[in-house]
């Protein structure tokens, strides 16, 4: 199974640079960050109709349509769709779109969401897990901590945050904006269980997923937006990135030798 | 449909009625924010303990656990006082409830200047916030009935619900003739040179108004709306067509509550037909005990009175008359 997913992150890579390099500009530093947190949670921990998943910033949303078709989950006509006025693939994911358990964008409150989900399974015995993946700029909102208290005072272990720690928010990166660590101690210090990966490193990334802890589980990935790209090198807005035909050519260039 | 004023009450009836609900169905679920006496809920607390969540002064956690648990299937009463449940968390309410159209019923409690906390404790913009969501059905009852009936009216309602509620001891405004709908607003007194328009904690110095008006000579029509959105305008339309004038009455700020939605279907149909607004006059209130808050901010029948002989142009006198009273059951409920 980890053999058949390991082409998935480059593959869903590839398809958002011809997505996002249709429309010249758009959320694909995200992309490059989480592709292989999202393969890992869509492609190998999550059960279909019984485990429940959140994306909590919405604007990752290409990087699950992209990551979808690879695993297939979505047609991949439908990427063709991405962005263009009335298509159900919107830029920032949203009721509307497929592949979506629910509706965030306006970030931090998905882990609220997850909560809730997490305590009607246990109202329900249901025997679900819930996935949560989140964003380091999403820890600069207070809702994100109202959230990590109460899950750990239930004892949600059921709930799963998995952040993609890219260092990346729009005006710049997040360490400049303000200091959000150390992550590890701050959640450990609000009473989950805490783990530090290399976000992306398909092995560490999975085994922090099945590793069943006592408390609430949050997984600090580490990642760059530029999944070392060399194309990329020195690229200083990775939260919006334009890309013109050159650069949607070196980079697809670039992915297909990984391949 | 009246009982005489004044009015007997009744202690907690929305507790009481949440419990009842709850007993009987699986699906009901209660969250609130550190306000668990004051929201009657300890009644929930105490007797389904597996069911009740306390998210702690965490408003924003608070409306997003509710959504998760909504959009599992659940149906979540979620309880705390107004001001917490719509001003603090609005970006919540409307993203993670209203946009996904989620059957979550946020219960405000403490409506306009119910409270005597001052201007942090009292909802005077919550209706005018709520009914500015899409999806969302906001409603503003009077009567001890109508609190205990609302409680199963709303529970399969499609989309999330805002119900503001005074706490503790509610009047019995009504005989057993009347009974709520969430359709049709009531027309309590047919006709009238000047038509009152009425909804929630105004209901009572309304009906009190008309009567004095009545018995003045002076003739009043009085439509009660406990439904703000989506509203009753042909009920309310059809009463103010013709009239002189007509007056809203509402516990809350005169931008977007009851009299903007009257305005507003009044001036889209063209009746050319005066309008007056009694509420909190776009201010903010101060700290005081409910009658001199009522009164300080023109949420009287006195203030109502004024008003119709104002739109009638009567020559008759404006008699003196007491204000409304209820006879408290006596039970100390603090803040």
């Amino acid at each position: 199974r980890i053999a058949y997913l390991s082409d998935v992150p480059t593959r869903a890579r590839l398809n958002a640079v011809a997505m996002v390099g249709e429309l010249g500009l758009g959320y694909l530093g995200q992309v490059f960050s989480s592709a292989e947190i999202l393969t890992a949670i869509m492609g190998r921990y999550l059960r279909t109709g019984i485990d429940r998943f959140v994306l909590s910033p919405s604007h990752y949303v290409t990087a699950m349509y992209a990551v979808a078709v690879e695993l297939g989950q979505l047609d991949r006509e439908a990427l063709e769709t991405y962005g263009r006025d009335g298509s159900p693939l919107e830029t920032i994911g949203s009721e509307r779109t497929p592949v979506v358990d629910f509706t965030c964008g306006s970030l931090a409150q998905g882990l609220s969401v997850g909560i809730g989900y997490a305590l009607a399974n246990r109202l329900g015995a249901q025997g679900a897990r819930t996935v949560v993946f989140g964003s380091d700029g999403e820890m600069e909102e207070g809702q994100t901590w109202e959230a990590a208290m109460f899950a750990a005072h239930q004892g949600l272990t059921d709930l799963t945050l998995v952040l993609d720690c890219n260092d990346s928010q729009v005006d710049g990166p997040v360490s400049s904006v303000t200091t959000i660590e150390p992550l590890v101690d701050k959640w450990v210090a609000f009473g989950w269980h805490a783990v530090e990966v290399d976000g992306h490193d398909f092995g560490e990334l999975t085994d922090a997923l099945d590793h069943a802890a006592d408390e609430p589980k949050v997984i600090v990935a580490r990642t760059t937006a530029t999944a070392a790209l060399s194309t990329l090198e020195g690229l200083d807005d990775a939260h919006f990135i334009k890309v013109d035909a050159d650069l949607k050519s070196s980079l697809a260039d670039e992915l297909e030798g990984r391949l | 449909m009246l009982r005489p004023a004044p009015y007997e009450t009744v202690l907690k009836p929305y507790g009481t009625a949440l419990v009842e609900l709850a007993l009987q169905r699986d699906d009901v679920v209660c969250l609130g924010a550190d306000l668990t006496r004051q929201t009657e809920t300890d009644l929930f607390r105490d007797r389904i303990p597996e069911r009740f969540f306390n998210a702690g002064m965490a408003e924003a956690n608070l409306i997003g656990m509710a959504a998760g648990l909504a959009r599992s299937g659940l149906k979540p009463f979620v309880n705390t006082f107004g001001v917490f449940a719509t001003r603090r968390p609005y970006d919540q309410v409307a993203m993670s409830v209203a946009y996904p159209n989620l059957p979550v019923r946020l219960v405000g409690f403490m409506p306009g200047l119910s409270s005597p906390g001052g201007p942090s404790h009292q909802a005077i913009d919550d209706v005018s916030l709520m009914r500015s969501l899409p999806n969302m059905t906001v409603i503003d009852v009077a009567d001890s009935g109508e609190v205990s009936a609302v409680v199963e009216e709303i529970v399969d309602l499609d989309g999330p619900v805002y119900l503001r509620l005074k706490r503790g001891e509610i009047p019995v405004i009504f005989d057993d003739s009347y009974s709520l709908s969430l359709d049709e607003a009531t027309v309590i007194r047919p006709g009238g040179e000047v038509v009152v328009v009425a909804s929630g904690m105004m209901l009572a110095p309304a009906i009190k108004a008309a009567q004095v008006a009545g018995d003045a000579g002076v003739d009043v029509g009085l439509v009660y709306v406990p439904v703000i959105k989506p509203l009753d305008s042909a009920t309310i339309l059809e009463a103010a067509r013709g009239s002189r004038g007509v007056v809203t009455a509402e516990n809350h700020s005169i931008i977007g509550g009851l009299g903007s939605a009257v305005a507003e279907v009044m001036a889209e149909a063209g009746l050319g037909v005066p309008l007056r607004r009694i509420g909190v006059q776009d201010v903010f209130a101060t700290a005081g005990s409910r009658p001199y808050l009522f009164k300080e901010f023109g949420l009287s029948a006195r203030a109502l009175a004024e008003t119709v002989w104002e739109l009638t142009g009567t020559s008759a006198p404006l008699p003196e008359f007491a204000e409304v009273t209820e006879e408290r059951t006596g039970v100390h409920e603090p803040v």
